[in-house]
């Protein structure tokens, strides 16, 4: 019960409400997900909001980031994975085989549990994603890149440093990286897989903070091991057990007022 | 408590010392010099070899002085000896293996990691491994015999009445007698037997690096080339350079396989489908009937071949601490 306390008081107020009559940005309807013969999702239905962020909470395997990898298919590298069922975005169900993949990620940006920047420099790291699918000056170039270093509050730290290595950077330094490479692209939806991880308190929260930022331009999905970090940045939370969606809603009420025992269990702390 | 002493009065029994001493006893001191002894062993024994063989190509090096590296003479009759022929040789086969081999390693590392099904990672990874453990012999004897005269009757003919006459490739890829064996046949030989070794240590490099690196450049929206030109081959470049070194050595010290297939001509030619010899094989193939002067001139090309290794070595690692700084 303190945990829910804690949480109730400390992060929820005063934090901006969800946003319930924001258009529909992606619709799961009837989502199967399957590795080999295990079956990891069983018939989710979940929408997500337009411009707010929704944390999919669970305990380890309960289905949370294979869901967010069904987004942008980045399962299906993987023969054994196969997803069944919808998952609308602007009108196109992006689980179709007909889909073009690599448009498909380029409109879907995604940061994982551990920061991955390639081996080349900081600048290159964010031109790279925009060099591959638009056609810019190097002048242009260069302001996309200033800004979407800047969007990801990384742009202070590297603007001295940008023919570097970004292997060089500090873990959290890397992560906005990540970010940036992300946001580059101009994508609809980031999708989030444990961002924070793999980092310090310090990074974590500025990591949280430009999620909060984010948020004004971005649909953004983000799973999380870590309860107070769902109920201090988003709008929206799914509670997943099983591969089953339990239950789904303003973070506020899931957290205050969850319907499901289930839920309630979890957020108090008293299992996962 | 009580276990443990038995357990420590136990372990001393059957060593045959009624306790266990005080750390650093004789035992202890004994084995740190064992250990000691054969890391200085092998020192020595590379000092030792590289010293004999310097002092045993000596009296080459003081008659022929810094000619002997730039001459292309090699006459026994008049004995007068030169390194150049050889030298460029050497040089020109490994190149030629590296220019054909690594590619090839590469792409064989890539499709295994990247492209290959699951069911046939397997057979494909153990044929590759299979083919590192062909003895030299066969792969001279093969290339002698079985490769070289079809090189000859279906690359080296019609190549050489294409372009001769044309400037550079006329020069190039020009032969005068068209017998098969050769430099570019020597480096193709060469390219096939460090094909396993690059290759397999390329693919596990690729194996290693972490799925989220891989999972995130797809993520972008990378294609498949795009993920191992950019992001993957970038990564491992270290190992792969290693790897390629490795590959490297092994050319520039291939003996019997090259000395079937090279031709053993000491005539220089800008063709590289020309007979020529490597310091290997001229050492491999005068050995035997080798006295005086020649001798001393053949010593001296081992130590040549012994310190352009080591030239190639650091460079390599030059290479390798440049890519990782930058």
């Amino acid at each position: 019960m303190n945990a829910a306390t804690e949480i109730t008081q400390a992060q929820l107020t005063g934090r901006h409400q969800a946003d319930e009559t924001a258009p529909v940005r992606i619709a799961v309807k009837d989502l199967n997900f399957y590795y080999g013969n295990f079956h990891g999702l069983k018939s989710v239905n979940l929408n997500f909001h337009d411009r707010q962020v929704t944390a999919l909470i669970g305990p380890s395997g309960c289905g949370k980031s294979t869901l967010l990898r069904t987004f942008n298919r980045i399962y299906s590298l993987y023969p054994e994975q196969r997803a069944e069922g919808e998952i609308m975005l602007d009108g196109r169900n992006i689980l179709d085989p007909r889909i073009d993949l690599n448009e498909l990620r380029s409109k879907i940006g995604m940061v994982f549990q551990k920061p991955t920047p390639f081996p080349m420099s900081i600048y290159d790291n964010v031109a790279f994603g925009l060099r591959l699918y638009e056609r810019l000056s190097k002048a242009d170039l260069d302001v996309r890149v200033e800004e979407s270093l800047r969007k990801a509050a990384l742009w202070d730290e590297a603007k001295d440093k940008l023919k570097q290595s970004g292997m060089g950077l500090s873990g959290g330094q890397q992560q906005r990286l990540c970010i940036a490479r992300t946001v580059a692209q101009r994508p609809e939806v980031i999708l989030f897989d444990e961002p924070t991880s793999a980092l310090d308190p310090i990074s974590t929260g500025r990591i949280e903070e430009l999620i909060e930022q984010l948020r004004s331009e971005f649909t953004i999905v983000i799973v999380t091991h870590n309860m107070q970090q769902a109920a201090r940045i988003s709008q929206f939370t799914a509670f997943m057990y099983l591969g089953e969606l339990v239950e789904f809603g303003p973070t506020t009420r899931i957290f205050m007022n969850p319907e499901k025992r289930q839920t309630q269990d979890y957020i108090t702390g008293r299992f996962g | 408590m009580a276990a443990l002493t038995e357990q420590i009065a136990l372990t001393g029994a059957a060593s045959g010392s009624p306790a266990r001493k005080t750390p650093g006893g004789i035992g202890d001191q004994l084995f740190r010099l064992a250990a000691y002894a054969s890391a200085i062993l092998v020192l020595l024994f590379l000092a030792g070899i590289l010293a004999s063989i310097a002092y045993g190509g000596w009296p080459a090096f003081r008659e022929f002085g810094f000619g002997f590296l730039t001459s292309s003479a090699w006459n026994i009759g008049q004995e007068q000896y030169g390194a150049f022929v050889a030298i460029m040789g050497t040089l020109a086969s490994a190149a030629l293996a590296l220019v054909i081999g690594v590619p090839i390693s590469l792409g064989i590392a890539v499709y295994l990691t990247q492209l290959c099904p699951g069911w046939a990672r397997k057979p494909v990874a153990m044929t590759i491994e299979l083919l590192a453990s062909v003895p030299s012999i066969i792969y001279g004897m093969w290339g002698l015999f079985i490769f070289a005269p079809l090189f000859a009757r279906f690359v080296q003919v019609p190549v050489s009445n294409v372009v001769e006459g044309l400037p550079i490739v006329g020069t190039l890829l020009y032969a005068r007698v068209p017998s098969g064996v050769g430099v570019l046949t020597a480096g193709i030989i060469l390219a096939i037997m460090i094909v396993p070794f690059v290759a397999s240590i390329t693919r596990d490099m690729l194996d290693q690096i972490p799925t989220v690196l891989r999972e995130s450049a797809y993520g972008i929206g990378c294609t498949t080339w795009e993920v191992v030109r950019h992001v993957l081959v970038p990564q491992a470049s270290v190992s792969i350079i290693g790897a390629i070194m490795l590959g490297l050595g092994r050319a520039l010290g291939e003996t019997m396989a090259v000395t079937f297939v090279i031709g053993n001509a000491n005539r220089l030619s800008a063709s590289i489908f020309d007979p020529g010899s490597t310091i290997a094989s001229r050492i491999a193939n005068e050995f035997n009937e080798a006295d005086g002067m020649q001798l001393h001139a053949l010593m001296a090309l081992g130590c040549i071949l012994f310190i352009v290794t080591f030239i190639v070595l650091i460079i390599a690692r030059l290479l390798v601490r440049r890519v990782k700084v930058a």
